[in-house]
């Protein structure tokens, strides 16, 4: 006779029930859906591939539970994070729950939408798309989200529309009692060549442990364009597991820029399916991470049909014990032909015991491809500190301009002034903090 | 100005001596070159005396107007006043010329009390010092010596030494890699640089440099010290004859070790 272990389940480390309470009956499925996944998917465990090089303790040593339980912190004024170029463009989240309050949205081009999931939950693009593109098999984390949301960001980008104004997804987390969990959502449907830059930012207000797990679907049809930069700015003691994907129709464009800096851990799994010919896409990372926090970030660049480019920048630094993980995969199906697929991985460890794993992996099925990868981890040069100390700068002032140097081209991606300008801070502070 | 005595040093955690006791003085208004082969000890002096961590000095002492600078940090030496133009001048992606030079300035200000310049101000500083070496103003924000061509490198290092006006400079081997037009600019530039408060000395390895630098004085470097000096005619012996020849003579005087 053969003894079946028992494994855990993510909601093994959830106090209470996951009940939906949810008032749309598209969501409540999304919910059934998602607790069944739970109950027969495992947690994963170091023995599973996709999580070798990850300690997950600062999940399974704690229980999360419901915001409702937790006696969360008011969210005081944040009008400091606020972006000013997109002052009336603006949703805001308090742990995952969504506050008309603090949100704005005004001036927008005719039948954009810019809102809610429960209040548009009766789109027809909602129900539609929402919950269809997600595709993670053998996941805790997506199917944890499916069961758990009753709410979300909803963006709607009709048929030759432009939306000029950036639109800012902005999720706070306040100081609770009780570690919690949030389970934020995000679905963006843009028609036929429609365009809009969407800046979506998880922030810790207080250095609180909580457990932050987004969904976010981005469904873009024949011609579409999306610049979507993520800015994973959480508590250092929270763990940030996120599911970003996006499905491309012939033409589109998705071109997205993860920037982590927060959370203890941060696990990071982007995806990008090909859906027809003639796409193109960028999946750029920038980490910048110390102290013990861990970044794992596991990408699937999905080539299955003919003439894509796509190109993959990430780039690592990593201070004091911390450690970053890099899987990026490229996979190109038999049929796909004259795929240009770019990728890279660079790293500079500034410190000894500091880790860095790094693992492209590229399955292409098809003969006639470009695809070229990278990996470096490197050091900073003493001669070029010495160069620039030579000049008169002080050895933290030039180490600090070479890290920022480093990371400069993944911020000048933004194409948001105000979020580059705070990116710039956010890097010379890390720096600073390497000094002390 | 600056006085360089006895000085000994190592690659930091090696136990071979590079200097083997180094005598220099430079007074203000002169301009030295030191010549010697490859390997004598010329660009480790530089380094040593512009505080490259590589280096550790054994024994002597590296006094400048009076103080002794051993053991300051080569951003400290900098703020007195030394500059080390690089034989390779190292890239740094993502930093503009502008950028470097005006931190760099500024920093060099506030270390001696001066007055820091806005960036408008230093725009209108910085724009008037590219002339030094015929430059146009897009050389300002270019990233440092990134995708340079050699003689643009060298260029890049004399017009920041243009800009951050030190009191004293040690070019490492300026000329080399450097066809004649550029060489001429390079040489124009220092000259118009010079004067009787700052000091210059040149590490080459051939006489080329010095027909358009002329040096008040020529040393000759082996194995890690200074063997002989004199004026601008020992430079001349030395195209001359070559380095052999001179070596074989100090044997014979009994001079050379």
């Amino acid at each position: 006779m053969s003894e079946v272990i028992q494994r855990d389940t993510m909601l093994s480390y959830i106090t209470g029930s996951v009940e939906s309470s949810a008032e749309s009956v598209a969501i409540r499925a999304i919910n059934e859906r998602g607790r069944e996944d739970l109950e027969n998917t495992p947690f994963p465990t170091r023995k599973d591939e996709d999580w070798r090089f990850v300690d997950l303790k600062s999940i399974t040593k704690s229980q999360f539970c419901k915001l409702e339980e937790a006696n969360a912190a008011d969210v005081g004024d944040i009008s400091d994070h606020y972006l000013p170029e997109a002052m009336n463009c603006r949703l805001v989240f308090v742990n995952g729950v969504y506050s008309e309050e603090l949100s704005s949205v005004e001036d927008l081009p005719n039948n954009v939408i810019v809102g809610n999931l429960a209040a548009n939950a009766d789109n027809n693009s909602v129900k539609e798309h929402l919950g269809t593109i997600t595709n993670y098999d053998d996941d805790v984390f997506a199917p944890f989200n499916d069961a758990a949301f009753t709410d979300g960001a909803f963006i709607y980008v009709p048929e030759e529309t432009v939306v000029r104004t950036p639109i800012h997804i902005l999720n706070v987390f306040t100081d609770a009692e009780k570690a919690f969990y949030a389970t934020p959502r995000l679905l963006y449907v843009g028609e036929m060549f429609s365009k809009s830059t969407i800046i979506e930012e998880h922030i810790g207000l207080a250095d609180n442990q909580y457990l932050n797990v987004p969904v976010t679907e981005f469904k873009m049809f024949t011609g579409s364009n999306v610049h979507h930069a993520r800015i994973q700015r959480d508590s250092k003691k929270a763990s940030h597991v996120s599911r970003p994907i996006a499905i491309l129709d012939k033409n589109a464009e998705y071109h997205s820029y993860t920037i982590c800096l927060g959370a203890k851990l941060f696990r990071n799994d982007p995806r990008v399916i090909q859906n027809a010919e003639e796409v193109n896409f960028t999946v750029d990372g920038l980490v910048l991470i110390d102290g013990d926090q861990i970044a794992d970030t596991h990408s699937i660049m999905d080539h299955r049909f003919a003439h894509a480019g796509s190109h993959q920048l990430h780039k690592v630094v990593v201070n004091d014990s911390a450690h970053s993980v890099f899987n990026g995969k490229i996979f190109v199906a038999k049929d796909a032909q004259k795929i240009d697929s770019f990728q890279e991985n660079r790293n500079l460890l500034l410190s000894e015991n500091g880790k860095v794993n790094t693992k492209p992996q590229l399955e292409i099925f098809a003969d006639d491809v470009l695809c070229s990868h990278g990996a470096t981890i490197g050091q900073l040069q003493d001669e070029e500190v010495f160069y620039l100390q030579s000049r008169g700068l002080t050895e933290q002032k030039s180490r600090e301009l070479l890290v920022y140097a480093f990371a400069l081209e993944s911020v000048e991606s933004m194409e948001v002034e105000s979020v580059e300008k705070l990116l710039l801070n956010e890097v010379i502070e890390y720096t600073n903090r390497d000094n002390k | 100005m600056l006085e360089i005595k006895n000085l000994h040093a190592k690659v930091e955690g090696e136990d071979i001596e590079i200097l083997k006791g180094v005598n220099l003085k430079v007074n203000a208004g002169e301009i030295h070159a030191i010549m010697g082969p490859n390997g004598s000890g010329k660009s480790t002096l530089s380094k040593v005396v512009s505080g490259h961590p590589e280096y550790e000095v054994t024994e002597g002492e590296i006094l400048f107007n009076g103080e002794d600078i051993t053991e300051l940090d080569a951003d400290e030496r900098a703020h007195l006043g030394l500059f080390l133009a690089f034989q390779y001048p190292v890239e740094v992606p993502g930093i503009t010329n502008k950028t470097l030079l005006r931190e760099a300035y500024n920093t060099i200000a506030r270390a001696n009390d001066r007055e820091e310049l806005d960036p408008l101000e230093f725009e209108d500083y910085i724009t008037e010092k590219l002339d030094v070496i015929e430059m146009k103003d897009e050389f300002l924000s270019r990233s440092i010596n990134t995708g340079f061509s050699g003689g643009e490198k060298k260029k890049n290092e004399i017009f920041q030494m243009a800009v951050l006006n030190p009191v004293l400079s040690f070019l490492d081997e300026t000329d080399s890699g450097l066809d004649i037009d550029a060489l001429k600019v390079v040489s124009d530039g220092v000259n118009k640089i010079a004067n009787d408060e700052n000091a210059i000395v040149m590490i080459t390895h051939y006489q080329r440099l010095l027909n358009y630098i002329k040096p008040d004085y020529v040393h000759v470097m082996m194995a890690g010290k200074l063997i002989k000096s004199g004026g601008f005619e020992l430079a001349e012996e030395l195209e001359a004859n070559g380095y052999d020849a001179l070596e074989k003579e100090l044997v014979l005087n009994g001079e050379a070790q």
